[in-house]
């Protein structure tokens, strides 16, 4: 019986060693590429508001990182397509060649930066807590406590990394680490301001909570492209450091987080480039 | 694969390695105590549902289809989420200091296998023609000897190869534990993925964990099939 099993162990890795070598290899200069189709494939998040989310009239994948893809695909003449992808997923769609650029709330790190390029910093936040209101004043107050969180996300290192003792219950998604916190399963939930702000405006009780002024980590999100795909960062970091100075990239931050939308976010920070 | 670095040293020592076998800990944890739960809750349904007393069976009944007809994920939520609305604040404010993911996951798991274990056990007992009992009763046995010396060990015979797959479906099902945040073996190999962008080594390494756990218990399953219940054949 092992024996067979070791054989179909065997066919089903040569299976998948040959299809993957049978797809094209990711283009080595995606700018020129790009140019050349004429199609710009950008992987987004497709549930996060304001970030990248399905809009409910249109039906179209709309926000805040859609709006800056969206601009550099105009800047290169070509029609851009979105791609919903997850956290878990975008990094290997990218280095696979099935998309060309990420734009999904993606935090700038040195060990993914190993893997991939990052553009200038096109959005900037923290990771900060929802709690019951008036229950946590410092970090001191969650030691020992359990605090929620989403898979795979950096927020769940951050957390571990700032308070050893919590335990950390990683869910499927925020809404659920939410439902945790409001059942007193959790004492906190954890993640970038930007996306907590979200979930709380979102929420029914939400005079009951708060986001404390208590930050663990500073969350740069950039645009990810091809690993030495020099050009096309190049043409990316130099596009929106137009669109800073041209106001437009004041212009979206105001549209998605400003005082017109539930989050009355202020803008504290510029794009620049990085040193 | 072209552009793949395998790398297998970060699971085998370090950091990593701790992650993997604290949550294999933890599944072999979960497995343990739901196969014993299982088994004994089974066994006892099984017997409920061929009671002569009318009202015991309906509510074995009931419990096996709820428990057999709805997703354990359902399950493990309606304990972990749903519990919540109905356990009053003090039970509620007890159970969120202990460690209620793990018991949640275990009570869904043990009485989701104990509804497949029950129907499993009462077919093996139905399966042995009810003359065996007749004779053994007319031989001069008690009921409860007749079980014990003539309908039990051929009925258990033939239970055995299903037991072992609800056991292994246990098993294997123990990583929907992960869903409420018990940090299981498939939990840590996601772990491990997040934090080293080597997936392709750490559900390597949580694939044979499932493997051999898996072999073990239908080795042992088979072994005392032969040694303890067939010796004659063994």
């Amino acid at each position: 019986m092992m024996k067979k099993l070791a054989a179909m162990v065997v066919m089903g890795l040569a299976l998948v060693v040959t299809a993957k070598a049978a797809m094209a290899a990711p283009p080595a200069d995606t700018l020129a590429e790009v140019k050349k189709k004429k199609v710009l494939v950008a992987g987004v998040k497709d549930s996060l508001p304001p970030f990248g989310y399905v809009d409910e009239k249109t039906r179209e994948i709309v926000g805040y990182d859609i709006d800056f893809v969206k601009a550099i695909a105009k800047k290169l003449g070509a029609k851009l397509e979105l791609k919903p992808v997850t956290s878990a997923s975008r990094m290997p769609q990218l280095t696979e060649g099935n998309i060309d650029i990420i734009a999904a709330t993606m935090t700038k790190n040195p060990e993914r930066a190993k893997q991939i390029s990052f553009s200038h910093t096109y959005f900037f936040t923290g990771q900060k807590f929802i709690t019951r209101k008036g229950a946590v004043r410092s970090l001191r107050d969650l030691e020992g406590k359990k605090i929620g969180t989403a898979k795979g996300s950096t927020s769940e290192q951050n957390v571990k990394k700032a308070i050893p003792s919590a335990t950390v219950l990683s869910f499927d998604d925020y809404p659920q680490a939410f439902l945790a916190l409001q059942q007193g399963k959790v004492a906190a939930v954890t993640t970038d301001e930007a996306i907590l702000a979200g979930i709380l405006a979102k929420a029914p009780n939400k005079a009951q909570f708060e986001i404390p002024k208590v930050q663990i980590s500073e969350e740069p999100y950039g645009l990810g492209m091809r690993k030495d795909d020099t050009k096309f960062v190049n043409f990316v970091n130099k596009t929106i450091l137009e669109m800073e100075k041209s106001g437009e990239a004041k212009r979206i931050f105001d549209k998605w987080f400003g005082p017109g939308t539930p989050y009355h976010l202020q803008r504290t920070f510029r794009i620049t480039a990085d040193k | 694969m072209l552009n793949y670095h395998f790398d297998w040293s970060i699971i085998t020592s370090g950091k990593y390695f701790d992650w993997l076998v604290s949550g294999l800990k933890t599944t072999l944890e979960i497995s343990a105590v739901g196969i014993v739960g299982a088994f004994l809750i089974g066994l006892l349904i099984a017997v409920l549902k061929m009671s002569h007393f009318a009202p015991l069976r309906w509510a074995a009944s009931a419990y096996l289809e709820f428990f057999r007809n709805t997703p354990l994920l359902v399950q493990i939520f309606f304990w972990y989420f749903g519990s919540y609305k109905i356990l009053p604040a003090a039970v509620n404010d007890w159970l969120n200091n202990t460690n209620f993911e793990f018991a949640a996951a275990v009570l869904a798991l043990t009485i989701y296998t104990s509804a497949f274990i029950a129907e499993d056990i009462r077919s093996g007992i139905l399966s042995i023609p009810k003359e065996q009992m007749e004779a053994a009763r007319s031989a001069g046995f008690s009921y409860l000897r007749s079980m014990q010396y003539i309908i039990l060990p051929q009925a258990v015979r033939i239970t055995v190869p299903p037991l072992v797959n609800q056991f292994l479906n246990l098993v294997k099902n123990s990583s929907l534990a992960m869903t409420i945040g018990v940090m299981e073996i498939t939990y840590q190999a996601r772990q491990v993925e997040s934090y080293t962008f080597k997936g392709f080594e750490a559900f390597t390494a949580a694939t044979v964990v499932y493997l051999t756990l898996s072999v073990t218990i239908t080795a042992a399953m088979e072994f005392y099939n032969r040694r303890v219940l067939n010796p004659q054949r063994g």
